[in-house]
């Protein structure tokens, strides 16, 4: 009988074994070396929030170091949190015993109560000190001073205002009214009704607008476009279309639907200056038509349009279309692409997504990496997050001609009557106002965009005002009194 | 039923002339052990002491327990060097350091997890662990040294089968139904899990069927096109141990079980025969039958949903899951020191069910995957003894039956070890040796126990190898 010895079989046996255990060992490895940063400061992780009960959590400062986020101790010596100022509740959110964590103080929980340290050797070196954890303190870039002005500036008025150095991405103002009471949600004595107060509410103050609120964009989009026209080559700054000047007045026709402009733009041929300056719907549509929705969809995307940008606080994605089609980019047909080269159509934004619109534009075509924490500090030492850039979304001469076309939206003859008061006087300001038409009746959503000084920005903004009427109503002004602001105070 | 050579018991021969025979390699391993279990106790109590407390000695968490362990480990040794057998040496010391990281671990865990009381003590979490783990190790060493033929498993497979059904059916009729699982049976104050029972019955059985078998399967195939297929009849062993894998899968909602015994079987029928075509073809109908659970009962379906993302609920259903990865991912590379780890929310542990299905997260957080990977050598090493004891055996059906066992003990490590770290979806059963439970411990315990038997060297030689084929035959008469 010609058999193979059962000891052969034994040894496959006992190596395919000795594998699986070696996969075992490996995929071990992933969770406890590869994933570990993640998951343990992952915010619902028990060790985060059984530190969160007993540890002290850091501090949160602004930029000029002004308490915004600090703690006291309650009759039985439990910390809990005090927030002194209300303006920054979007941005700090609150850490309550009850109600959880949100905003900075969830996204940054694991540093806020110090079971991870930045530093990983340190991290490791921790586990054999007497008390491991070292609660950091975070320092800002926020400018508290600039914050309530937005915040005062928004007034009753649901609304957001974004503020960023374009040429290091740190964030000064992400205001977002209505402002709620933090401190009340996060004492244990006024925690239930503290929470109550705002979590029904109908005008959604937990919602962080400047970051989670999608609006319709109107006519500050048409950058966007600008973008993506001048960067995938479909268009230069001298590009005019000879059926313009017809269409302006019998409205142009896509696949039978009928483009018609909005009262005040002449009838003639404009390039991107002219076009931006008078914020030509037929010019943008047919721009955007040149360059095509896979285009527009791509440079969109470069810009941050998946919301996916690393910043300190979540990003909802902002959309160019719902992506329900099956032309280039997801748009249904070349109608629903016309319409929203200009803002329309199912395009809704973040008003931080706009923001960063603009210091990408301002910056020389170069997004630079959003943040809003500058320092971490505790026990053992201050680790600076240093300005880095996030990539090259066109190239300086296509920035340098939409610089040029928002200069002129804000400073030419007839750009000042769109945007009355966005200029800071005595500085070249670039800017570009929107008016979202929202269907049915009631109020647009008031918008605008912009930085300054032109000729070398320090500064970008995005303004939205909910139903606030045309840009030039609400936004415009309100963003020209903070760029003047900003000039007069922080960049002194 | 069988009309061949009279099936003569051999009686246990404990009365023989005692001729001691030392074992130093046990003695020694045995040594490496005690000094293993007692720094990680010393470690324990450092980390269990009240930060503000002064600074004391260092003393061990519970002596009494590492005491009273120590002593039976030792126990063992000496019981076996008094009875002068010559088995193997190493399988004490692997198991006995398993159980000592369970002791440790138990002690470590609240200890009103478990509350048993006899008379007027209640005892905890560890007590009771403590006791399972004396009787196993007592268990494993009985066996090691009273069993000196292996008849009464080999002549009476088709018996063991029948025995093995019958508890299987019983459970399924008359279990107690714990957590949606019907797996524990109960008579009166005593109740255990007949499933843990049943994978050491299945191995006898496997050893014995295939071994007597095994020509017939090796040598003859049905082609099937390029596929060459097992003669038809042999088969339906095949058909039928899928059969009850889905059976205690459907009734039982036992995947862990299920999973263990048609690996093991898979296995064993490769070991036997050195085909790859079985493997396939098992592999086969264990994606059809995996495919089919899944869309038919939805307790597989949810195991299955958990597994690809957990993060989908980690509040609701992939609760347990996800808490397994966060202390995983806690440990990191060192772990964070016995007793430092796994923080209480509110007075309770993050993980249910600790103690029996996920040891091997908290010891992930409090060892790190130094001791994780340490902790997997250690079965490695078991797995190996096993099967080096097969491998040198001296006829087809020890070397099945060792080898089967020490698969019983391996796969089962891995499916509940793979569960807990998402490699595989998470099925309910024991860590051999470190998870909590009794059932499972002295289950573990015979299966040491009967591998120590089977590699002592004096043992009485196997009898004379039967004609095979016996089930074919039986089939053609009554056809």
């Amino acid at each position: 009988m010609d058999r193979r010895p059962v000891s052969r079989s034994i040894a496959h046996v006992g190596l395919a074994l000795t594998i699986a255990f070696g996969v075992l060992a490996g995929w071990a490895g992933y969770w406890q070396v590869f994933r570990s940063p993640d998951l343990s400061n992952a915010a619902d992780n028990p060790a985060v929030i059984a530190a969160a009960r007993n540890v002290v959590r850091g501090r949160i400062l602004d930029r000029d170091g002004k308490v915004l986020a600090t703690t006291k101790r309650d009759a039985n010596g439990d910390p809990y949190r005090v927030y002194p100022e209300r303006s920054v509740s979007a941005v700090i959110g609150y850490s309550s015993r009850q109600f959880g964590t949100a905003g900075l103080e969830r996204s940054y929980a694991a540093q806020l109560i110090g079971v991870s340290d930045p530093d990983p050797i340190r991290n490791l070196l921790k586990k054999f000190e007497a008390n491991p954890s070292d609660p950091q303190t975070l320092t800002l870039s926020l400018s508290l001073a600039l914050q309530k002005a937005a915040v005062k500036g928004l007034g009753a008025d649901k609304g957001a205002v974004v503020m960023l150095d374009p040429r290091t991405g740190e964030v000064l103002v992400l205001a977002s009214t209505p402002t709620f009471d933090a401190s009340a949600i996060a004492n244990p004595a006024t925690e239930d009704q503290g929470f109550a107060a705002v979590k029904d509410a109908a005008s959604q103050p937990l919602l962080n607008r400047a970051t989670q609120g999608r609006y319709v964009p109107g006519s500050v989009f048409k950058i966007v476009t600008a973008t993506a026209a001048l960067g995938s080559g479909a268009i230069d700054a001298s590009t005019t279309f000879p059926n313009q000047a017809k269409a302006e007045q019998d409205g142009l026709l896509v696949d039978g639907f009928r483009i018609r402009e909005h009262p005040g733009v002449p009838a003639r041929t404009l390039d991107l200056a002219h076009a931006t300056e008078v914020s030509s719907n037929i010019f943008f549509a047919l721009a955007g038509l040149k360059t095509g929705g896979g285009a527009l969809a791509e440079y969109a995307a470069k810009l941050g349009f998946s919301g996916d940008v690393g910043f300190d606080l979540p990003v909802a994605a902002s959309q160019v279309t719902n992506g329900s089609g099956k032309q280039p980019g997801g748009f249904v047909d070349d109608v629903e692409l016309a319409n929203a080269s200009y803002g329309q159509a199912e395009t809704f934004v973040t008003p931080f997504q706009m923001a960063l619109v603009a210091a990408t534009v301002a910056n020389g075509g170069e997004l630079m990496q959003p943040h809003l924490v500058t320092a971490l500090s505790g026990r053992s030492g201050t680790r600076t997050v240093s300005p880095s850039p996030l990539r090259r979304v066109i190239s300086e001469g296509a920035a340098a001609a939409i610089n040029a076309a928002m200069v002129r939206a804000v400073e030419g003859t007839l750009g000042r009557q769109f945007t009355p008061g966005a200029a800071v006087p005595g500085i070249t300001t670039a800017g570009k106002s929107g008016t979202a038409e929202l269907g049915g009746s009631g109020e647009p959503h008031s918008w605008f965009i912009g930085f300054a000084p032109a000729n070398d920005p320090q500064i970008a903004i995005a303004v939205l005002v909910e139903r606030g009427g045309r840009g030039a109503q609400r936004a415009v002004p309100l963003a020209g009194s903070l760029l003047k602001m900003y000039f007069d105070t922080v960049a002194k | 039923m069988s009309s061949s050579a009279p099936a003569t018991l051999a009686l246990p021969r404990i009365l023989g002339p005692i001729r001691p025979r030392p074992r130093w390699r046990e003695a020694r391993l045995l040594a490496v052990v005690a000094v293993t279990i007692l720094v990680g106790s010393i470690s324990l109590s450092l980390a269990q002491r009240a930060p503000d407390a002064p600074s004391g000695g260092l003393e061990p968490a519970e002596p009494f327990h590492l005491t009273v362990y120590l002593g039976v480990l030792l126990l063992a040794h000496l019981a076996q060097v008094m009875a002068g057998r010559r088995t193997d040496q190493v399988l004490l010391p692997a198991v006995g350091l398993l159980g000592g990281i369970s002791l440790l671990l138990m002690e470590r865990l609240p200890q009103n997890l478990v509350v048993q009381t006899v008379g007027k003590t209640d005892l905890g979490l560890a007590d009771v662990q403590l006791v399972w783990l004396v009787l196993s190790i007592g268990l494993a060493t009985t066996l090691a040294i009273v069993v000196r033929s292996d008849r009464w498993l080999r002549l009476y497979k088709y018996t063991w089968a029948a025995a093995g059904v019958g508890l299987l059916l019983l459970t399924f009729v008359l279990g107690t139904e714990i957590n949606g699982q019907r797996l524990t049976l109960s008579f009166g104050p005593v109740s255990g899990q007949p499933s843990e029972l049943l994978k050491v019955i299945l191995v006898v059985f496997l050893a014995g069927y295939l071994s007597e078998n095994r020509s017939l399967l090796v040598e003859q195939s049905t082609r099937i096109g390029p596929i060459s297929l097992p003669p038809v009849p042999y088969l339906a062993p095949m058909v039928a141990m899928w059969a009850i894998a889905l059976g205690i899968v459907v009734v039982q909602r036992d995947l862990g079980a299920a999973l263990l015994f048609f690996a093991v079987f898979l296995l064993l029928l490769y070991t036997a025969t050195g085909r790859a075509g079985y493997v396939v073809l098992g592999l086969i109908l264990f994606i059809v039958g995996a495919f089919v659970m899944y869309q038919l009962v939805d307790h597989v379906r949810t195991r299955v949903d958990i597994w690809l993302d957990p993060f989908a609920d980690p509040s609701g259903a992939g609760y347990q899951v996800v808490q397994s990865l966060y202390a995983f991912a806690r440990g990191g590379l060192l772990g964070t020191g016995l007793g430092a780890g796994l923080p209480l929310i509110s007075g309770r542990l993050p993980i249910p069910a600790i103690q029996t299905d996920f040891p091997l997260a908290a010891l992930g957080e409090e060892l790190g995957l130094v001791g994780i990977m340490a902790i997997l050598g250690i079965y490695l090493v078991v797995i190996e003894r096993g099967l080096r004891i097969g491998a040198a055996a001296r006829d087809d059906f020890r070397a099945l039956l060792a080898s089967g066992l020490a698969l019983v003990v391996g796969v089962q490590a891995f499916i509940i070890a793979a569960g807990n770290l998402k490699l595989i979806p998470l099925t309910g059963i024991t860590l051999p040796f470190i998870s909590y439970g009794g059932s499972s411990l002295l289950v573990n315990g015979i299966v040491v126990g009967l591998l120590l038997a089977l590699s002592d060297k004096g043992v009485e030689p196997p009898p004379p190898p039967r004609q095979p084929g016996r089930l074919a035959r039986l089939a053609r008469r009554a056809g």
